[in-house]
């Protein structure tokens, strides 16, 4: 028993103490430098912190190195990728592109509207330092979702300041050094980034989950899940750090089914990046104003510039319109005119047939007199006559006068 | 083939378990932390545990130490705890190289199991209750596992790679 125990005790000094071939530190010596490092690290000295820096400058750039081939490799599989899925790509792109171009305008004026009113509240901030910076380490740690950037405080950077892919907020300058900074990503645990819902505009804070997603927590509504179907995350502005709107990512109803807790989806692939903007936020006083001003000015004569041109192209419509108006009026006048003519025609010769009717008339009715005179001359012949001697005492004509004539027509009266 | 290539070519076959490990550390893909939810080794510790048992002279104690610091920064860890889990690896390496006489691969593996549980548990103590930092267990119990399974495969490896190609071009 006590021969197994020297066994073992004597197994173990030599592991902790015994120098291998080559090996210059016994394992005891090197434990205790570990934990040495430990020590002084959780301390914070400033001599420690410098060595810290320079010992993560060097290992930076030697982990960039290290990197290439494979960064290499991920980047001709990426083009590979995109080649294959151009076509698809493209068409999408066009039809978003019709999209967008029409929500722009509207999108400028709700901005500067947004400008004048947040100069009105106070709350207007805008990018004081912009810097733009390439990932140069993403070590995909559980421990600690960061990247490391080329960029340092040679380069202005400070602590605290907003890190953004494109327009979207993705993350903070937590540590540092003279040429790198390490950037804490938005989908690590111990990012508190104070976050604004929208519509409802609901306060919360969001981490991250480890992941490549964000959890909302200390949210001030849990009524939620009932009211709408999307939110849209941005930032709050909350603390001051960070200016408000910045979007981050949205929430769907359907994680909601799934979990218990708010999942934000956001816009940008955390895996994926490879340029960023580091920026920092200022309120603007004096000056601000004058530049809201200006910027409302311009979009004011842009505005107006539109309408203008709105109202040129719809006046040359109008004008085409009325042209072509125009042009079947005339040609209705004309065909109006012939028809005129036409009909003026018709009515002279008409004109003449009717003066002819005219004409003859009187002649018939000479015929119908002389008809009806001979049937009354019949009949009333003899009363008029002077050849009957029966009307001797009566007065007579002579046969073939006037008198005999008129005589006859008035039946033989006087 | 000139002396000076060779030269170069058994520098790099001596040194090659110290330009895998330091390339492991820096190397922006790191099998410890995949993107995948159920898979995951550390490969350090299987390349420190093997060749502590194995060939202690291809692996300086200084080098591990050094490897653990750069994986610190790296991955953003407290500066020293992973040269601490390194080193304690390495302790119940040459503990475990101490007290056999006849070294076979299921032994080795099942003190590498009880290692790996004991240094995992030390990292999720300090970093959860001491640096506050969250981890979760499901994760680490998902990396031991696959970490003891691919210490069959790895140890298979290196162990091909040191009887061929080290014995062929006469590194030893």
């Amino acid at each position: 028993m006590e021969s197994s125990r020297d066994d073992f005790v004597i197994a173990l000094r030599s592991a902790f103490l015994k120098k291998g071939v080559q090996q210059r530190f016994s394992l005891l010596t090197l434990i205790f430098f570990s934990i040495i490092f430990l020590i002084l690290g959780s301390l914070n000295f400033k001599a420690t912190n410098y060595v810290k820096i320079a010992i993560e400058e060097i290992v930076y750039r030697s982990s960039f190195v290290v990197s290439l081939p494979e960064n290499l490799l991920k980047d001709n599989y990426l083009v590979v990728q995109s080649y294959l899925n151009l076509y698809k790509v493209n068409e999408k792109n066009i039809s978003e592109l019709k999209v967008l171009k029409s929500k722009t305008i509207s999108n400028n004026i709700i901005e500067y509207e947004n400008i004048k009113l947040k100069q009105l509240i106070d709350d207007y901030f805008v990018a004081g330092n912009e810097i733009f910076a390439k990932v140069l380490i993403d070590k995909k740690s559980p421990f600690l979702r960061s990247v490391i950037i080329n960029k340092g405080s040679k380069n202005n950077i400070k602590l605290g300041m907003a890190v953004l892919d494109d327009i979207y907020f993705i993350g903070k300058v937590v540590e540092v050094n003279y040429t790198t900074s390490r950037v804490l990503l938005i989908s690590d645990i111990n990012s508190k980034i104070p976050v604004s819902l929208e519509p409802n505009s609901i306060q919360a804070i969001m981490s991250g989950n480890g992941n490549e997603r964000g959890i909302i927590e200390y949210i001030s509504d849990a009524n939620l899940k009932n009211k709408s179907e999307k939110l849209i995350v941005f930032t709050s502005g909350m603390a001051g750090l960070f200016k408000s709107g910045i979007p981050i990512g949205k929430i769907d109803k359907k994680n909601f089914l799934a979990n218990t807790e708010f999942m934000v989806d956001f816009y940008k692939d955390l895996s994926q990046l490879k340029y960023v903007k580091i920026l920092s936020f200022k309120k603007e006083f004096l000056n601000s104003t004058v530049q809201v001003e200006k910027k409302t000015s311009k979009i004011d004569i842009e505005n107006l510039e539109n309408s203008k041109r709105e109202d040129i192209n719809f006046l040359k419509k109008q004008k085409e319109i009325s042209k072509e108006i125009r042009k079947k009026l005339e040609d209705q006048n004309s065909s109006l005119n012939e028809q005129l003519i036409e009909l003026r025609k018709e009515n002279t010769e008409l004109n003449k047939l009717i003066s002819k009717a005219n004409i003859i008339n009187p002649q018939e009715k000479m015929k119908e007199k002389d008809v009806k005179f001979l049937e009354l001359n019949l009949l009333y012949g003899n009363k008029c006559s002077k050849d009957n001697f029966k009307n001797i005492l009566k007065k007579k004509y002579k046969v073939g006068t006037t008198e005999y004539r008129a005589c006859v027509l008035n039946k033989g009266k006087y | 083939m000139s002396s000076a290539t060779k030269k170069i070519k058994l520098l790099l076959y001596k040194n090659f378990p110290v330009i895998l490990l330091f390339v492991a550390v820096l190397n922006e893909t790191d099998f410890n932390y995949s993107n995948l939810k159920y898979f995951s080794f550390n490969f350090s510790y299987i390349l420190i545990f093997y060749y502590s048992v194995k060939r202690s002279q291809s692996l300086g104690y200084i080098y591990i130490f050094i490897a653990g610091l750069l994986n610190d920064i790296v991955v953003g860890t407290p500066i020293g705890l992973s040269s601490l889990m390194y080193l304690i690896l390495c302790v119940t390496a040459s503990y475990l190289r101490n007290i056999t006489l006849r070294p076979s691969l299921i032994k080795d593996s099942i003190f590498f199991l009880i290692t790996i549980l004991i240094t995992n548990s030390l990292l999720f103590i300090a970093l959860n209750f001491i640096f506050n930092y969250e981890l979760e267990i499901f994760d680490q119990i998902i990396n031991i596992t696959f970490t003891f399974i691919l210490y069959f495969l790895f140890s298979n490896i290196f162990n091909f790679f040191e009887k061929y190609l080290m014995s062929n071009n006469n590194v030893r």
